[in-house]
């Protein structure tokens, strides 16, 4: 992690700690569930989530419980149990991590709680179909499948439509599980606080336009966190305000994330979990900021196609377009008006193994960023969970070898 | 009359096929690359569907587009769009299967200007009545679509004629395994992969007609014989690119009698009731047979489905065929073993790519596997 | 003004003399298991062989995976850099750089300045590196250093498909086996790796109006080089001092680092 400079510890708040200490209330009411009569709901990072929590259901993500286990160092003896199982080593680290976990109840916190319903949006990626359907055989529960089409180049009408349907759809399977309907002004107002806690996550993100940068992506990977897990509620809302105040505070101070900023740089595509504190001291260490991805971003995309007074009636579009689930050159396009925005001198690109909608196109994102803006791109070949698929050594030169290129290129001018 | 010459030059040189076709009848080539796709709409505008397969020869230049930890399947047939071996295509569809797929159709989209483009974006979900509606929306769309692509109008007429086609062509083909499956000595597996494979090549009114002859072949040979005594295979997985393989696990004391293949008795499985809405009825077949891993339509339809066709099909074991680097088979594959386990069926999975031409590894291991199976009596 | 690059790879280690920009000598080593010694040996002959004091020379450049464990080395830069000043070194009209290693390949692009303005690596797959080579040479019973020579002798290569160095080992066997003629299976190993750095290289955009030159070991294979050729479809320039062009460019670099 990224040491950041507090000025006083008594003024501020430490928003790390404070981050920490709202993900492991959650956890652990998550895993107390049972006992407080609150229904547990396994839900895909792209999965509509609002209504879950306007009905009182406590939302678990087995993608974040998979960035947990990367980061903790335990996804290779997770992934070789589910090998053992019978799943391919090429399947995605998250599914394989997840599904031997929950057969051991193993992980950094002991296991995800059961949950009492699967809630599996393919906005993501057609991996989660599969990983859910495992999932419902082994738990026995109800699965909920919201499918939203790719816009590979359009937003149809019968798109709306079929996704609209199953918005409908999806409300009555909760109101089927939990026994009771939903309350409709409860479901506005956790419509209004999620729409408010995006845009204060854009905001946060904003904050990385300062010189120097009072952010960088790494950071960026662990305070993403509330806004995929708690979207909707007060909870993430306050906390958002609370760090880009702070951030803002910092930036107007000049306060840069990194010693001596003199690159930045634009990371695509999901973290490598198990490196991140090695990634960013490499890229310190030759002076380079991070300081923006297109993964975090992914979790305030969305807000153009929000509406903050109709979660229900805008969710169809804006569950729909985000960034994976649209064609490889409108990925482009964000890329670009990405690198625009927040000043890149070059683009890192995670070529992740366990994701193919994000990483099968990235060739092409690369030759477009050089013919549009003649700025080098980085492939970093690795794994987001699955330490056997990366090489220090090898990533270290890559790395050199790329930083070394971008300050010849900027010394030359 | 077996026409088996023809479907052999069909499929060892699909392209010099195509090429021929769209001399002789000024038809428009489209390829497509999923049993998923609505070929009767493209039949109904006067145009070929033309599946493409992947590649026979090495990757090079989608390596330029596509990481190593695709299939080869994908992978292959962005090489065959890049190399200028397939310049003859008018346009190509692509109807939503997997992610692979998904990224294909945009790096295709994006380098490949051959012809038109259209996705055609179906339902993941086949389960639910709000899924079926939107499969019609875009089979309705896709009609305009390419309607608009061919600068032509397509009519339920010509859907209807369409559909009587591949009704033939699919009861033709049904007849044919039907028969094989009885008496495997009477056609080689070779050849009943080169006959399915060629339907999806050959131009489907001719198709319709040797096909016929091929199955009124093959059920006058079939008088008088007996039932063989092999060890009976079931095949399973999405699709089998080398032949060699059908020979091999012959050679090994085995017969192939049915599969589950994309590129096999899923393309057959059901008939389309044209009804009032054509449309409609193409729709529904595609929401009825038997489910593409890449799709959802319960959670274990498909293990019953292939237990049932072991226990129909009186086979011996069931072999896996699965592609290096396919998602959805390899998530399907340890609860349908599971399952086939707990029935009683034995089964064996090999890993195939493309680029690795089947050779001795495979066939020692489908040699071990037959001989750990009892023989039919 | 004396500059010293030393180039550790994963087999062998080398190091170059140079005074301005003259190269004076070239020296070569296993490394072994101990890189620093290796390093050491190398700097130590250098300056024996041409009367060289250690406080004469200005600085010294260590490149290489084990350019880490060059303790003396004034400054440590990757093999990318080096090569390719290493290669504009030995001609200037140079635009773009192939460098087959023991175990890695990559390709770089060279801007105005001789500086690296884009590049590519393969170090994840042995297909299509120096090793590969060596096990095939091994497998097919022919002396390394015959081995390109050996290639253009072939009337019909055989095609090897195989992504991975271990299976295409088990293709040439069934090739064998087969009957297949030798000379055959070897163009078809040499078309194989040729196809695989090719398709990298194309990969980055390099074209024939580059000028490019192949560096490192497997450069000296002439069988490697045409068939390169063949795979780009333009020609491809190869230096004698070929295997020399990291630690040439790390002490070309030596010189401005300071």
């Amino acid at each position: 992690m990224t040491e950041h400079m507090q000025n006083n510890e008594k003024k501020t708040v430490n928003y790390e700690k404070q981050m920490r200490d709202i993900m492991t209330t959650y956890y652990i009411n998550a895993k107390t569930a049972r006992q407080n009569n609150k229904k547990v709901a396994w839900i895909t990072s792209g999965g509509p989530v609002e209504p879950l929590i306007a009905m009182d259901i406590i939302p678990v993500y087995p993608e974040n419980h998979g960035a947990m286990i990367g980061a903790s160092k335990m996804g290779v003896d997770l992934c070789n149990k589910a090998e053992q199982m019978g799943y391919s080593s090429d399947l995605c680290s998250y599914a394989r991590g997840d599904i031997s976990c929950a057969t051991v109840n193993g992980g950094p916190i002991g296991g995800l709680p059961e949950p009492d319903m699967l809630v599996c949006c393919n906005n993501i990626c057609g991996t989660v179909l599969k990983w859910y359907e495992v999932q419902a055989r082994y738990f026995k529960v109800p699965l909920f499948i919201f499918d939203t089409p790719i816009v590979h180049t359009e937003f149809s009408s019968e798109m709306r439509t079929y996704v609209q349907r199953q918005m409908d759809e999806y409300i009555l399977f909760l109101e089927g599980v939990c026994g009771r309907k939903m309350d409709q002004d409860r479901m506005k107002e956790v419509g209004k606080l999620s729409y408010e806690g995006q845009q204060l996550w854009q905001e946060v993100l904003d904050t990385a336009v300062n010189r120097p940068s009072p952010l960088t992506a790494f950071d960026a990977f662990f305070y993403l966190a509330l806004i995929v897990t708690l979207r909707g509620t007060q909870q993430a809302v306050d906390y958002y305000r609370g760090l880009r105040d702070e951030m803002r505070r910092r930036a107007s101070e000049g306060k840069g994330a990194i010693p001596r900023e003199r690159y930045r740089l634009l990371w695509d595509n999901l973290p490598i979990w198990y490196r991140l504190k090695w990634l960013s001291q490499e890229f310190a260490k030759h002076d380079a900021c991070l300081v923006a991805d297109t993964y975090t971003s992914a979790w305030c995309g969305s807000l153009k196609y929000v509406k903050e007074n109709d979660f229900i009636g805008s969710a169809a579009e804006s569950y729909t377009r985000i960034y994976l689930n649209i064609g490889v050159d409108q990925m482009a396009g964000i890329v670009l008006s990405m690198i625009d925005k927040y000043g890149a001198d070059g683009i890192v690109m995670h070529s992740n193994r366990s994701c193919k909608p994000y990483s099968f196109g990235q060739y092409d994102i690369q030759k477009i960023v050089e013919r549009e803006r003649g700025i080098p791109s980085l492939i970093i070949e690795a794994d987001m969970c699955d330490e056997r698929s990366f090489s220090e050594a090898q990533t270290q030169t890559r790395i050199d070898a790329f930083m070394e290129m971008i300050r010849a290129n900027k010394e030359a001018f | 009359m077996n026409h088996l010459e023809e479907y052999r030059r069909a499929v060892s040189e699909p392209s010099d096929y195509a090429r021929q076709l769209k001399k002789a009848s000024g038809k428009k080539i489209i390829g497509y690359t999923c049993s998923y796709t609505p070929e009767e709409v493209i039949m109904a505008a006067g145009a070929h569907p033309l599946r493409l397969f992947g590649t026979k020869q090495n990757i090079s230049l989608a390596d330029s587009h596509l990481q190593s930890y695709c299939c080869s399947v994908v992978r292959g047939i962005l090489e065959e769009g890049l190399s200028g071996r397939v310049d003859y295509l008018d346009g190509m569809v692509f109807p939503h299967t997997c992610d692979s797929m998904q990224r294909l159709s945009d790096i295709w989209r994006m380098n490949i200007p051959l012809g038109f483009h259209l996705d055609i974006t179906l339902p993941v979900k086949l389960d639910t009545a709000s899924a079926k509606d939107y499969m019609i929306d875009v089979l309705k769309k896709s009609r305009d679509d390419l309607g608009r692509k061919l600068n032509i109008e397509i009519t339920d007429e010509a859907l209807q004629k369409a559909i009587a086609t591949t009704n033939a062509i699919r009861q033709s083909i049904r007849a044919i395994y039907d028969i094989r499956n009885l008496y495997p000595q009477l056609m080689p597996g070779e050849d009943l992969y080169t006959i399915v494979r060629s339907s999806m090549i050959i131009d489907r009114d001719r198709l319709a007609v040797i096909l016929a002859e091929t199955a009124a072949d093959l059920k006058e040979r079939a008088v008088g014989a007996k039932p063989a005594a092999v060890k009976r295979i079931l095949l399973a997985g999405s699709m089998c690119n080398q032949p060699d393989v059908y020979a091999m696990i012959q050679e090994s004391g085995g017969e192939i009698v049915w599969d589950d293949f994309c590129t096999g008795a899923r393309y057959f499985a059901g008939l389309t009731d044209a009804g009032n809405d054509p449309l409609s009825g193409i729709g529904e077949r595609l929401m009825d047979r038997v489910v593409c891993p890449a799709k959802h339509a319960d959670l274990d339809g498909r293990a019953k489905h292939i237990i049932q066709l072991a226990k129909e099909k009186n086979a011996r074991g069931v072999i896996f065929l699965m592609f290096k680097f396919c998602d959805p088979h390899a998530f399907d594959y340890p609860y349908l073993k599971e399952r086939l386990d707990k029935a009683g069926i034995p089964l064996m999975v090999v890993e195939i790519d493309d680029s690795l031409p089947a050779g001795g590894q495979l066939k020692t291991r489908f040699e071990a596997f037959l001989e750990m199976l009892r023989k039919e009596i | 003004m004396y500059t010293i690059g030393i180039d550790i790879g994963s087999v062998t280690a080398k190091g170059v003399l140079m005074s301005g920009d003259k190269m004076l000598a070239s020296e070569a080593c296993f490394t072994g298991y101990n890189a620093g010694a290796a390093a050491r040996k190398i700097f130590d002959r250098l300056l024996a062989d041409n009367q060289v004091r250690p406080s004469d020379v200005h600085g010294v450049v260590a490149t290489g995976y084990g350019r880490n464990s060059v303790p003396f080395a004034d400054k440590t830069l990757t093999e990318i850099m080096c090569h390719a000043a290493g290669a504009r070194h030995l001609n200037p009209a140079i635009g773009a750089v192939i460098d087959i290693g023991g175990q890695d390949s990559k390709a770089i692009i060279l801007g105005n300045g001789g500086n690296v303005a884009n590049f590519i690596m393969n170090d994840k797959c042995a297909a299509g590196t120096g090793r590969f080579l060596e096990v095939m040479a091994r497998a097919l019973e022919v002396d390394l250093d015959n081995f390109g020579a050996r290639s253009l002798e072939a009337e019909n290569p055989a095609k090897i498909s195989s992504l991975c160095a271990v299976f295409a080992e088990s293709e040439v066997v069934s090739l064998i086996a087969g009957g297949e003629k030798r000379e055959n299976i070897i163009a078809g190993i040499h078309e194989a790796i040729a196809s695989r750095v090719a398709a990298m290289a194309s990969r980055l955009g390099i074209g024939a109006a580059a000028s490019v030159m192949m560096t490192g070991g497997v450069a000296r294979n002439i069988g490697v080089v045409k068939a390169m050729e063949k795979a780009l479809g333009y020609p491809i320039s190869v230096s004698p001092h070929a295997q020399m062009t990291g630690a040439i460019g790390a002490a070309c670099l030596a010189s401005y680092a300071f």
